[in-house]
């Protein structure tokens, strides 16, 4: 008997190391309990697990592998680990594997692990129809697994997946149970799955949540040290939902309400609450269709593109303002820090494909470091002349790609900064009228002419 | 400026010169803000339609560089014909704003060139009142000087070419115009080579800046030509007038857009003439000294006679060879007003073509339109060289401005100047008295004109050593006097509420931007759509999508939504423009094919039915017809749009030809199920007031695109041959449709028989088979 079970158990680890090339997960972890939210209401698409892990060895574990299959992590643009009860912040090596990307999490050695993990997903829902005319309405599917993906043997699991309305054309309703209640459906309980199971679910429903995605957003941050931090937002816009089809009719769209509900009108833009001279323009000049609030926390804008955005239609804009510099910009003596935000929020549940964010010091910056909140792609530093600059200010610029509302976070730039650089260019000018003044004194008080004229 | 004044009493010619200074500052002060109405009420924005190509234009040769701009062939206008843009403009607008960019970003201050496009005009304005200044000092003294400089500076007549945003020539122009005419005015004064060097410099700016330098080439030789003939030839007017003439001839030449015309046009043989004549007027001078009285008298005769013939018949046989070119249509319409109705609608459709209204000398000048006569008076009563200069000028404007509205322009300068030189008299006599009672400071008030002119009394105090010897002479009464004074200012103080009402009112909306009112709630609202449509042109066609619109929208769909044009504002090609106002108002059919052949994709109209904006293409639907006409005569005749009364009727009773053509269709297409109120009938057009006729009706070969939101631009795409809206039918479903008549052939009957034909019965074997 004793002989079984330790032979049971020698082929159960073959089993699990043959399935997962990476020997360092741990075979004897157990996912307890999963519980999966999929929100699937706006164009993102956010899950979050609950997972209460344990060692069936009752001994204490530290590592725990969270997997994403291959196809879906393309799309992976944010995840969070935390612990679930403290909410304190786990860090995560990723590794690429055969079953996908792990990431590898590391705790202070216990029995019983809550985690709380929250991925999201851009571009995973895909219309369909991908074409659709002014007045239909915008259909959308989701493709999904019904369980967990997980190195680990998980005793019970339970998915709900979050609509916008209750409006499903199709749901795949296998593995039984599947209940669906207004605009929830939920998958399961199911118990005692195996590691690495999958078993695809589609969900087409009705999303006419705005789909809106940045291509391309260029974020300069330009400090002045005379208190003054200048932000500009130059943005790409493209609606990636359904393509418009067809005509568009003005008249349907003003007189049927149920016209264009795809398509987005307008949109809200929160800026920081010390913004001022806020401006939102094109290459056409100023966009007069906004609106601006000031709120106690922040500085609401109602945007409104100069035409609605319908499938496929893209707009381009810049937005600009100024905030004060000491909410931002600290320091020591010479040594100063900058804190501000990657990017900022554009519109609720966006996404945002490419950004590139520069950041502009002031003239005579030196010893800059940057710290970023997350990795991000450095480019070359460059310098920029503007107003009376001689030898030009540093510009710090990086990139990164696949960003969602999560990763307004601020970094961190820290350099070197003498005051008296801040004098240098009232000096050039004072210098200047100086000079002016004197030819002008010069010039009129001698005679220059080769030639006197005979006065009468 | 202050140092001509340097020898008088030093203390004496520092207060001039602070006077005059600070004059000229306020003066360019107040010309700045003044026009800057439209930036301040919507945003520093590039106005209606020429501006928006220069600044296009500006914007190539800041990004590409000056001889890329040089040799720029813009396949995005006149498609399929393109346009070489580098020669046909003046480019020294382009130059002039590309030059301030270059310096200020030398100094790595980053303007954008849309900004100093914008403020081009208000800044050089302020140079325009200066060189005012300058040419009426020359002319007169430097108190009337300042009147023309204070007067230029806000005067409607030019602030409707140089409010901010009006990007164009004039804006610079006016300033090269009158400061070459100040260098030529000091260079016969002097005869100097250096002054009518500087004035061949500042022509070949002008030239370079605006066609009107045809103005300065023929006033010029005109002046030299009248002071020939009264008898007031010098050695200072030849030595001027040969050096500028040559110096000008051969720099004008050096632009590309006039190349050889200053040799072969007859618009610029007078001053070839001229120059002739003058060299034959030196010589006989100098033959004067060498001969006898008699001997010269006979030479005179003869050699004049013979050299008058021998002049014309060149010019005569010049023009006939055709190596002198006749004179372009432009110039005819200036000598008559009825010649471009006739032979030119392209000319005669555009409105600043129009013959001036004596209502609009009153509206663009005021108060100066009746005190330049004065002025013309004083200058003839004290006629010298350069008097004859401004009297020629004066009377030649006046010609003009009354033949085109646009020639305004050229008039209002030398109104300020004469209207300057009245006033300066005027308080020259009012003002002696009061010379004793001194007003220390000038106090600032509100009104910068009018301060002006009471700086101006401070001016005149300068003279008082001068006055006081007529002290005794001129008996006025004081009371006579400060009443005159009053009026005079009150009349100075009304010219500049007129200014700056009329500037905020009628010169100052960008016109791509619409502003109302709403009487509701007293608020302001915008209409955005010419730049929302615009923009989405841009944005959501493919880059090398073709536009066809009327052409006024030319310059704005290149400069705003960067898309390739049929035909813009540059009219050089009538025939295209004919054959897009035939697609306009042809029906839908006809105009598909011609629109395929021209590879049009997109088609944008303009439609105020919405909103009552009276400038839309249907109203401006007639000249198209009349323009199409004009080269297609079989197919479109201007008759067939009017009904039988010959009314231009949109509704029920209107023709057919108009209720059925392209542009009707695109511009009402739906709007027959729109309501504008709910008491009011559908379809209702509120520019024209009356229910639309066609209704319903439906596009075959093009679908809406895009319409704004006020409905102004409507966009429709043209559909390509195989999205046409006939159903789709399977092969077996086609049927071929069978006329009538069904042949009786068999494979026994051959022969075949004529239909209805009555058939000859002949004897038993008729009806055997």
């Amino acid at each position: 008997m004793e002989v079984f079970e330790k032979l049971m158990l020698l082929i159960y680890i073959t089993c699990c190391s043959l399935l997962i090339v990476n020997g360092a997960i741990d075979p004897e972890v157990i996912n307890k309990s999963v519980e999966r939210n999929i929100d699937i209401s706006t164009q993102l698409v956010k899950i979050t697990h609950k997972i209460q892990a344990t060692h069936t060895g009752k001994k204490p574990f530290s590592k725990y592998s969270f997997l994403v299959n291959e196809k879906e992590h393309g799309n992976l643009s944010f995840i969070s680990i935390k612990d679930l009860s403290t909410k304190k912040e786990f860090k995560a090596q990723e590794n690429k594997i055969s079953a996908g990307y792990e990431y590898e999490i590391t705790f202070p050695s216990t029995n019983n692990q809550h985690l709380h993990i929250e991925c999201v997903f851009t571009k995973s829902l895909i219309p369909h129809p991908s074409k659709i005319t002014q007045n239909e309405k915008q259909l959308v599917r989701y493709f999904g697994n019904a369980y967990f993906y997980t190195p680990y043997q998980v005793l019970t699991q339970k998915t709900t997946i979050q609509l916008p309305t209750s409006t499903v054309e199709y749901s795949t309703n296998v593995p039984m149970p599947v209940v669906q209640s207004g605009s929830r459906i939920s998958y399961g309980p199911y118990e005692n799955i195996d590691p690495l199971q999958i078993s695809e679910i589609i969900v087409h429903y009705e999303n006419q949540t705005p789909f809106l995605s940045v291509t391309r957003l260029e974020r300069v941050i330009e400090i002045s040290h005379w208190g003054n931090i200048a932000v500009e937002e130059t943005i790409d816009m493209t609606h990636s939902g359904a393509e418009l089809k067809g005509p568009f009719s003005r008249y349907d769209f003003q007189k049927d309400v149920r016209s264009g509900q795809s398509s987005i009108k307008n949109y809200k833009t929160i800026l920081p609450a010390s913004a001022t001279g806020v401006y939102y323009r094109d290459t056409n000049g100023n966009i007069s269709t906004s609106n601006m609030k000031i709120m106690k926390d922040s500085v609401e804008l109602d945007l409104r593109p100069r035409f609605p955005l319908f499938g496929g239609w893209k707009t381009h804009y810049t937005i600009g303002y100024n905030v004060p510099s000491f909410e931002y910009l600290f320091n020591n003596g010479n040594d100063y820090l900058l804190k501000m935000r990657v990017i900022d929020h554009i519109f609720d549940d966006m996404v945002v494909e490419d950004a590139t964010v520069k950041i502009i010091l002031p003239e005579g910056a030196s010893n800059v470091k940057l710290i970023s909140p997350y990795p991000v792609n450095r480019k070359e530093d460059t310098l920029h002349f503007t107003y009376l600059d001689t030898f030009g200010r540093p510009v710090i610029t990086f990139t990164k790609t696949n960003l969602v509302e999560n990763h307004i976070h601020d970094f961190n730039v820290k350099y070197n900064f003498s005051n008296l650089n801040m004098l240098q260019e009232p000096f050039l000018v004072i210098i200047f009228f100086f000079i002016l003044f004197g030819i002008v004194i010069v010039f009129i008080r001698l005679d220059f002419s080769i030639y006197k004229e005979k006065e009468n | 400026m202050n140092r001509p004044t340097k020898l008088l009493n030093r203390k004496t010619a520092g207060y001039s010169s602070l006077i005059t200074f600070a004059v000229l500052l306020l003066a360019w002060l107040s010309g700045f803000s003044s026009r800057l109405f439209a930036v301040i009420r919507f945003e520093s924005i590039i106005h209606e339609f020429d501006p928006w190509f220069n600044y296009r234009a500006t914007a190539y040769m800041v990004q590409n560089g000056f001889y890329n701009f040089l040799n720029w062939f813009d396949e995005r206008a006149w498609y399929p014909l393109g346009r070489i843009v580098g020669g046909t403009v003046y480019p020294g607008l382009m130059i002039t704003s590309g030059g301030i960019h270059w310096i200020l970003h030398a100094l790595n201050i980053p303007v954008h060139i849309r900004d100093i496009c914008v403020f081009l005009a208000p800044v050089f304005s302020g140079l325009t009142s200066i060189s005012t200044y300058l040419l009426t000092k020359e002319l007169w003294s430097p108190g009337a000087g300042l009147f023309a400089a204070s007067f230029i500076a806000i005067v409607p007549g030019y602030i409707s070419r140089s409010v901010a945003g009006s990007y164009d020539n004039e804006g610079i122009a006016i300033f090269a115009l009158q400061f070459t005419y100040y260098l030529w005015v000091k260079s016969v004064k002097t005869g100097s080579v250096f002054w009518s060097a500087m004035a061949a410099v500042f022509y070949f700016y002008m030239v370079s800046a605006w066609g009107g330098y045809v103005f300065i080439i023929n006033l010029i030789p005109l002046h030299v030509f009248v002071l020939l003939c009264m008898g007031r030839y010098s050695p200072r007017l030849l030595t001027s007038y040969s050096t500028f003439y040559i110096l000008g001839l051969l720099f004008s030449m050096q632009i590309p857009f006039v190349g050889f015309q200053p040799i072969r046009t007859s618009e610029h043989m007078a001053a070839m003439g001229v120059f002739a004549l003058l060299m034959a007027v030196a010589f006989l001078k100098h033959l004067q000294t060498v001969l006898s009285k008699t001997e010269f008298k006979k030479l005179f005769i003869a050699g004049a006679l013979i050299a008058a013939g021998i002049v014309f018949l060149m010019v005569v046989l010049a023009t006939v060879l055709g190596v002198v070119a006749p004179w372009s249509g432009r110039f005819y319409s200036l000598w008559d007003t009825g010649y471009a109705k006739i032979h030119i609608p392209i000319i005669a459709s555009v409105s600043e073509h129009q013959p001036t209204t004596w209502f609009s000398f009153f509206f663009d000048l005021h108060i100066l339109v009746c005190a330049f006569p004065v002025g013309l008076w004083y200058c003839i009563k004290k006629i010298n060289d350069e008097r004859v200069f401004v009297v020629l000028y004066a009377i030649s404007a006046v010609y003009f401005a009354g033949v085109m509205v646009r020639l305004m322009l050229t008039l209002t300068p030398v109104v300020c100047m004469l209207a300057g030189i009245a006033f300066s008299c005027l308080l020259e006599v009012y003002l002696k008295e009061d010379n004793t009672v001194s007003i220390p400071k000038a106090d600032e008030t509100d009104e910068p004109a009018v301060e002006k002119k009471n700086l101006y009394d401070k001016a005149g105090k300068m003279k008082r050593p001068r006055h006081d010897n007529s002290h005794e002479a001129n008996g006025l009464g004081s009371n006579l006097k400060s009443v005159v004074i009053i009026a005079i200012l009150l009349m100075l103080m009304m010219f500049a509420v007129h200014c700056t009402w009329v500037t905020s009112n009628a010169y100052s909306s960008p016109s791509i931007v619409l502003a109302f009112h709403n009487s509701h709630d007293n608020s302001r609202n915008i209409l955005d759509d010419f730049r929302e449509a615009y923009y989405w042109l841009s944005q959501n066609t493919a880059d090398d999508a073709r536009v066809m619109s009327w052409w006024d929208y030319g310059y704005q769909i290149a400069g705003m939504a960067n898309r390739t044009t049929l035909v813009d504002n540059n009219t050089w090609n009538n025939s295209h423009i004919a054959l897009v106002g035939k697609a306009m108002s042809s029906t839908e059919e006809k105009s598909y094919e011609i629109m395929t052949s021209l590879d049009v994709d997109y088609v944008l109209v303009i439609f105020g039915g919405v909103i009552g904006y009276s400038g839309d293409d249907i109203n401006k639907f007639l000249w198209m017809v009349r323009i199409a006409e004009g080269e297609h005569p079989k197919d479109i005749r201007e008759s067939d749009y009017f009904t039988d009364r010959g009314e231009f009727r949109i509704d029920a009773e209107g023709a057919p030809a108009l209720l059925n053509c392209l542009m009707y269709k695109l511009s009402y297409y739906r709007f027959g199920e729109l309501k504008l109120d709910y008491r009011g009938p559908s379809g209702y057009d509120r520019t024209r007031n009356a229910v639309i006729g066609n209704k319903n009706f439906d596009l075959t070969y093009l679908e809406e695109a895009y319409t704004s939101e006020h409905w102004l631009v409507r966009i429709y795409r043209v559909k390509k041959p195989h999205e046409f809206n006939r159903p789709a039918l399977k092969k077996q479903e086609r049927t071929i449709s069978s006329p009538s008549f069904v042949s009786r052939k068999t494979i026994k009957r051959k022969k075949g028989y004529i239909k209805n034909r009555p058939v000859v019965v002949k004897g038993k074997r008729a009806n055997k088979k």
